[in-house]
This record gives structure tokens, sequence and C-alpha cells, in this order.
């Protein structure tokens, strides 16, 4: 599987060859978190919007002394890789107000004299309703002028509608995947299709799509498929290093679905293409699937991660979450509660990003899962 | 509401009333007096002391202990008399429920009053997390959800939370109590920013809140009835802003424990005649203290503010400070309101844009949603505080559920340190729950930081 293994390939470094291919062409790349921030607009001012990432981080002293022990280990990474400079060969970073522990990670970034040139926050309301509507769309008019004024660029309706055509593409790509990993024998692990997830954010949206396209072939093809297997999907806080899953899927188990914000939750709603493109962003963005940083949208979250449960017919589901994370940390109680209600198998697990990841203890805690869920 | 024998809100109405019926005149050396303080529970004794030790507090204790006593009471009573109850954070302010003839419960001074149950909260803070909720969650509202959870409170008819974007523990917790427990529930959002177009936008989102409110529970405001509630809410700013003015002395007359009983009456109060009685005695008090030139004792040797929130698992801890360290605690940024505006009372519109306003500016919404650096923000109001009331130095509790305030303390205490030349202490705890660092170890770091800063 050659386009796997290219996948795989870039999403194991932070700068990939397709990053290093974009710079040496004399443009620009930008640094983004959230997937509330409407990345079309930068696709669309030729700037190549990279997803930050706290992946391959040995030790977060540094970012310790300014986020604490209290802030979630993804932001502390993300943040020990902006201070060291892992994040150099960005020309900016944009973040959004997703939660305490980011907006703090920006702060603490900003602040510091590793911060890039470019350093802005998009601030998103917390309530889906007209005024939280149209204060997004301010925001994200704002955020479109500080991108032409910045880098001195313009962001035309028509650039922008083939960035909306070309982000609906790698979307329906996606949930092609997803069809075919929701079948009775996946022919993909969640681990591999964490790298994939994760390569989509790394690199321009146009090669990842040929690259996503030739993938799907050959895993029609192939016939490599797991049988057997506890059918899982796992949910919760952010998710882009595989080895949470590896762990998980060593013990024979097979991640066959999931609502993450860097899986389904980001490519499952699509951009109206007939109307006004930024108009249409704006919708896209703002009514996606929603986080749960999105308050009274409880029941909106449970209906979409019960679906993709069904639709992949899994055996159990794994909600995840990072500690300190009180966002997916409370809503994964109450996904617990509702899944066993709905006769579905569910357990919680409280994990480690970067290098705290504790593997021990959560083996043995999903292996009592999985063996719970054979029985 | 509660009708179990063990009721929570019935006990702690009992306890106010127990407490409210002590005359000023108490004689805490009789042998019938000590022997009752002798058999109280450590932490109830802390927080007698703390209310009983001064004459001076005394007197505005039996003040804020009777008014507290009839608003709890009133409680008990809300449903049989046709009103509605509702539970908000303490970041939402009572006046409009007050107008809409609601009774409104901020569910961390609830927490804070079942501190003085019998067993304690202790056992409800864990109940809390056994049923799912994650610990590290903030224990203020963690404590009525195991409440709930050991079916010893009664659900209110509806919960509102208004700390979006500046606490995701807070609105995490009311979203959980109204999906578990199926309460109705409503949301306010802060902005980002702090400005005339955010003002704007939160109180449009007020606005569309109180609408609900009128819908969901049929209660509608009547103009005249806001407009006196108004008039209460004026008066009273007025009076703790004179406070305010009188702590600036040095040495300041106000006594600690005032901070104390200003957030519960401030967080529940506010709009009414009794909030008005509570602060005009307040405030006779602390001038009648600088008068006679009484202060901490046995000499003011240091000026403290609290740059977050404080402890309050105890609250003996501002006696102590009062009558052993000679440390005058000026303010925490819980108690801290002087960018409360007086609102005008022309039209319904200006005193709801006037309330807004006011809520804008409460604790944690105004500093703590948006960038620690912004005007009006963490960092500038720490400034304000400090060089207004002159403050020898700083000190953060660090409750371990602020993450938002954990995560930029180091730029805002650098800067303090920076700016001011004061140093800051961080501290490590938690406001509710004795047992993550009790408050001897809190007493003995303090002490340490004090001996430094003198
Ligand atoms: S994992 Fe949770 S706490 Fe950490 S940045 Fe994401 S939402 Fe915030
Ligand atoms: S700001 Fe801190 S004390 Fe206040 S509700 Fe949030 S976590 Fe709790």
């Amino acid at each position: 599987m050659r386009a796997l293994e290219e996948l795989t390939e870039v999403s194991e470094n932070l700068e990939n060859k397709y990053v290093s291919d974009w710079r040496n062409q004399g443009k620009k790349v930008v640094g983004y978190v959230c997937s509330y921030l409407p990345e079309e607009i930068l696709y669309a001012a030729d700037i190549l919007p990279y997803r930050i990432t706290g992946k391959g981080v040995k030790d977060t002293s540094q970012a310790d002394s300014y986020l604490t022990r209290v802030n979630c280990t993804f932001s502390r990474c993300c943040l020990e890789l902006g201070f060291s400079g892992g994040f150099d060969f960005l020309d900016g970073a944009v973040f959004i107000n997703g939660c305490d522990h980011i907006r703090r990670a920006y702060d603490n970034w900003k602040a510091h004299q590793s911060a890039l040139p470019f350093m802005y926050l998009l601030p998103v309301p917390h309530l889906i309703n007209p005024e939280g509507r149209q204060w997004y769309l301010e925001e994200v008019v704002k955020f479109k002028e500080a991108i032409e004024a910045y880098f001195e660029v313009e962001v035309i309706d028509e650039k922008l509608s083939e960035a909306a055509a070309v982000y609906n593409e790698t979307r329906r790509l996606f949930k092609k995947l997803y069809d075919l990993r929701a079948k009775d024998e996946p022919p993909l692990s969640g681990t591999e299709v964490v790298s994939i997830l994760s390569a989509a954010a790394a690199m321009p949206k146009k090669e990842f799509n040929q690259i996503l396209s030739e993938l799907i072939e050959e895993t029609e093809a192939s016939s490599s498929k797991a049988t057997g297997k506890v059918r899982l999907l796992v949910a919760g806080s952010l998710m882009d290093d595989p080895e949470f899953l590896r762990n998980v899927e060593d013990l024979g188990a097979v991640v066959v679905a999931d609502a993450l914000c860097f899986g389904a939750k980001n490519f499952w709603d699509l951009t109206d293409e007939s109307g006004d493109v930024l108009e249409a962003l704006v919708d896209r963005y703002y009514n996606h699937v929603p986080c749960p940083r999105m308050a009274g949208e409880y029941s909106r979250r449970f209906d979409f991660v019960k679906e993709q449960a069904e639709r992949a017919h899994v055996d159990g589901v794994i909600l995840e979450h990072i500690k300190f994370c009180d966002t997916h940390g409370a809503d994964n109680a109450l996904l617990k509660k509702d899944f066993e209600a709905a006769g579905i198998p569910a357990i919680e697990l409280e994990r480690q990003y970067g290098p705290l990841a504790d593997a021990g203890r959560l083996r043995t805690r999903a292996q009592a899962f999985l063996e719970r869920i054979r029985r | 509401m509660g009708t179990e024998n063990n009721s929570a809100l019935e006990r702690i109405v009992t306890n106010f009333e127990m407490a409210s019926s002590l005359p000023s005149d108490l004689d805490l050396e009789s042998p019938a007096m000590k022997a009752v303080i002798d058999a109280m529970p450590e932490a109830r004794r802390g927080t007698f002391l703390a209310m009983y030790q001064d004459p001076d507090v005394r007197e505005t204790s039996v003040v804020f202990n009777r008014s507290s006593g009839n608003y709890w009471r009133s409680l008990l009573t809300a449903r049989d008399e046709g009103k509605k109850i509702v539970f908000v954070p303490f970041n939402f302010a009572p006046e409009i429920f007050h107008a809409l003839n609601m009774v409104p419960v901020c569910v961390e001074v609830l927490t804070t009053m079942a501190q003085n149950l019998e067993e304690g909260v202790a056992e409800y803070l864990d109940l809390a997390v056994e049923r799912g909720l994650p610990d590290t969650m903030c224990s203020t509202q963690r404590g009525v959800i195991g409440l709930f959870e050991a079916g010893i409170l009664e659900k209110p008819d509806l919960l509102i939370n208004g700390a979006l974007g500046s606490c995701d523990p807070n609105s995490k917790a009311f979203e959980y109590m109204a999906e578990k427990f199926d309460i109705p529930a409503l949301y306010l959002d802060i902005p980002y920013y702090h400005d005339k177009r955010a003002l704007d936008y939160y109180a449009r989102g007020f606005k569309n809140a109180i609408k609900a409110i009128e819908e969901m529970t049929g209660h509608k405001l009547d103009p005249d009835r806001l407009r006196e509630v108004v008039d209460y809410t004026n008066r009273a700013t007025e009076l703790f802003f004179e406070i305010n003015e009188l702590k600036r002395n040095v040495p300041n007359p106000v006594p600690n424990y005032y901070n104390m009983q200003h957030i519960g009456t401030k967080f529940m109060m506010v709009g009414k005649p009794e909030a008005v009685e509570f602060y005009e005695k307040a405030l006779e008090v602390s001038k009648d203290r600088l008068k006679k030139g009484k202060h901490v004792l046995p000499e003011e040797k240091i000026r403290v503010l609290f740059i977050y929130t404080f402890f309050y698992f105890d609250t003996s801890i501002y006696s102590w400070f009062q009558e052993e360290m000679g440390v005058s605690y000026l303010m925490d940024v819980l108690s801290a309101f002087d960018f409360n505006p007086h609102i005008d009372t022309s039209s319904v519109d200006t005193m709801l844009y006037g309330l807004a306003e006011e809520m804008f500016n409460l604790p944690m919404t105004r500093q703590l949603a948006g960038s620690w650096d912004m005007d009006s923000n963490w960092l500038w109001d720490s400034l304000y505080y400090a060089k207004t009331y002159k403050a020898d130095c700083c000190v953060f509790s660090g409750h371990l559920a602020c993450k938002q305030a954990w995560g930029v303390y180091r730029l805002v205490s650098d800067s303090i340190k920076k700016e001011l030349g004061i140093p800051c202490l961080r501290l490590e705890g938690d406001g509710w729950d004795s047992r993550i660092t009790p408050l001897a170890v809190i007493r003995e770091q303090l002490e340490e930081f004090f001996e430094t800063v003198v």
C-alpha cells in the first residue's frame, strides 16, 4: 500500500516534505488549532494551513513553567514545540479560544520570544444562535482582512470557491474511507486511519486528495482485512498520535469509527457550494458537529457519536479524555451513561498526551473492557 | 423546597437561623458559650469565630446572618408561593430574578454554605466523582452536584449558566447538571473582548435569556418592580463604593471578614432591601473603626490582595489575619467590584443594559475571558487593585480547577513584580475541599511568605 506508506511518513515528521516543497516555492505556511478555523481562507490566499500538533515532544519542561501541570498535556506539548523552535518553519499561527488550555497556550506563546511573526486568535462564540453566527461572521471577515493585510494577498471569491471545492472533495473521500472502515471486514486499522487524518492536516489538500483516492483504490483491492476482532468507536479529546489506538488494537480490537475533532467531526459536514462562498463557509464551520465547548448542544453530540457507532456496527465505545480536559471529560461522563442506556458498552479512559502517556495502565483497563464485551 | 428530614437546604436554613438569633453583645468568654464553641466541628468553629470574635464584625454578622437566614428560608417556601427557583453561577447577577419574582441560588454560595452541614461537604464532592464527574472539575459546583446525587437537594426549575468563555469547568458543570438530572437550562455567552461591540453582544444575549426565562417559567418582568430592584442595586453600589474608599486608608479600618459577607450579599441579595441594610451596617461599622483608629491586630503589617479566589472551607483564615497576623485582607477578585456601573433607570431598556454591564464586569467574566493582558482583563485589574488599595503583596490561592488562571499566572505575577515591584505568592490547593491542602499548611506557607514581605 504505497499511498498509506506515504501518508504515514507525512504524519511522522513535523516539517514533512510537502511543507518543505511548499516553502521552497517561496510560499507561506500558517499553523492553526481547532476545527472552527475556516482553513479555506488560508488556502485561497495560497498559504498552506498546517494543523498545530504536539507530536514527538519528549519533555515539556519549558512549557510547564508557563502552562502548568493542571493544563492538559496536549496544550503543553504544542507550547513546548512553539517555545523550542519546533514550528520555526511556520510563518504564523492562528488559534481559536477553543478551551481554557489552548487559549492560554496561545497567550504564553504570543508573550514569549519564540512567538511567530504573525500570531492571531479568532474568537468563536460558545452558543449556536443568530447572534453568535453574526459575531462569528464578523470575526471571520476580520481574520480574512488580517491575513490579507499581513501577507499582502487578496482573498478573492473565486479562489475561495476553489478552496471550498477542494476541501469538500477531501471530506467526500474521507466519508468513502469511513464507509470501508465500517464494513464487516475493515481493511484499515484505527491506528492507520489516525496517521492518515494527521497527514491530511499537514499537507496541501489537492495533493492529499490525490493520494487518498489512490489509497481508497488500494484498500478496496486489498485482501488484508481484520476479522474476528472487537469493533470499537473512539471519541473524546484531541488525538493525532496513533499510539493510544495502537495500544488498544494490539489487544485484539479494531477501531472502525470515531467522533474525534481530527476525524469524523472534522469532515462530516460539507460546505454549500451554491451560494455566497464566505457565508457558506461561515455556516459550515459554525454549524458543524458541535464540540463540547459549545453549550447546550449535548444531544446533537450524542446523536452524532451514536450515528457513527451504529453505521459501523461497533461492539463498544471508548470515550477518552486527556487529563484536565474538562470539556471532553464532562461530556464523556454523560456519553457513557447514555451509551450504556442504549445498550452499547462504553468505557471512559483518562489519558495523557505525549511524553506522559501511561500505556501500561490504559492497557489493563482497555483489556478488562474488551473482556467485558466479548463475554 | 426540600421536604426530606435530611434536606440540605433545611439544615442550612436552620444553621443560619441559629446564627442570626445570636445577639451582638454575645459573651464569648462565658462558660456556656465556651462549651458551645468547643462542641462545634472544627470548620464551623472557625467560621463562627470569624463572624463573632471581633465585636465590630459581630455587628455586621448579626445583620448579614438575619438577612441570609430569611433569604434561604424564602427558598423553602418559594414553591408554595408560586415562585420558580433558578440556580446560577456567581457571575450571573441575581437582580433580574428578584425583578421576575423568582428565587436565584448561586451554586458556589450554596456549596460554601454546605460546608457547615454536620457532615461537611467532602462526601458530596466525592459522590459526584464516583457517579461520573471528572475530579478535575471545580469543587464549588461539584458540591451541589453531589447533593443532587445524594438526593438531599431538590432540583431547581431552571439552570442558567453565564460562564461560557471564562471558565470551562463551570459551564460544563451546568451542562452536566442539566443533562444528568434533567433540568431545563439556558446559557449566556461571554465574548472574548471587553469593548462596546462585545458588551452589546453580551447585552443582547442577556435580553434573549430573559425572554426565554419568561417563556419557560411564566414569570413576567414588571417594569416598576425592575426599577425598584435596580434602585436597591444602585444604593448598594454606592454603599460598597464608600466602603472601598475606606479601604484605601493605611491602616485599613474595614474588617477582613467584610469581604466574605460582601460576596454572599452581592451574589445573592443585591437588588433587595436586605443588601442595602447590610452595606449600611458595614459602612457604619467601618467608619466608626476609622474614627477610633481600629484595624487589624496587633498593627497593620501587611496589606494583601488575593488576585483571584480565596479559601472557603474554613473562613477562620480571615480572623487569623485580623486578630493575630496583622494582615489586612484588602480584597480578592471575587469581592472586587470597582467597575460596577450606576444603572440608568429611565427605561426598561436602560435598566437591562445596565444590568448586563454590571454582569459584564463581574469576577471571572471580566478578568478571565479574553487575553490576560487586554485592557480590563486579569493583569490590568490586578495592577489596578494592587495600586489603588496599596497592596504590599499579592497571593494566588491556586485553586486547582481554575486552569485558565493557572495557565497565565506566571505572566501575570511576573508583570506585577515588574510594574509594581511587589511579590506574588502562588499557593496550590482547593478553595472548597480542605483535603487537598489543609489549612495548617496554607497558614504555614503564608506565614513564611509574609515574613519575606515584611
Ligand atoms: S485536549 Fe481538551 S483541554 Fe486539551 S486543548 Fe483539547 S479541548 Fe482543550
Ligand atoms: S474560575 Fe475557578 S473557582 Fe471559578 S468556577 Fe472556574 S474553576 Fe471554579
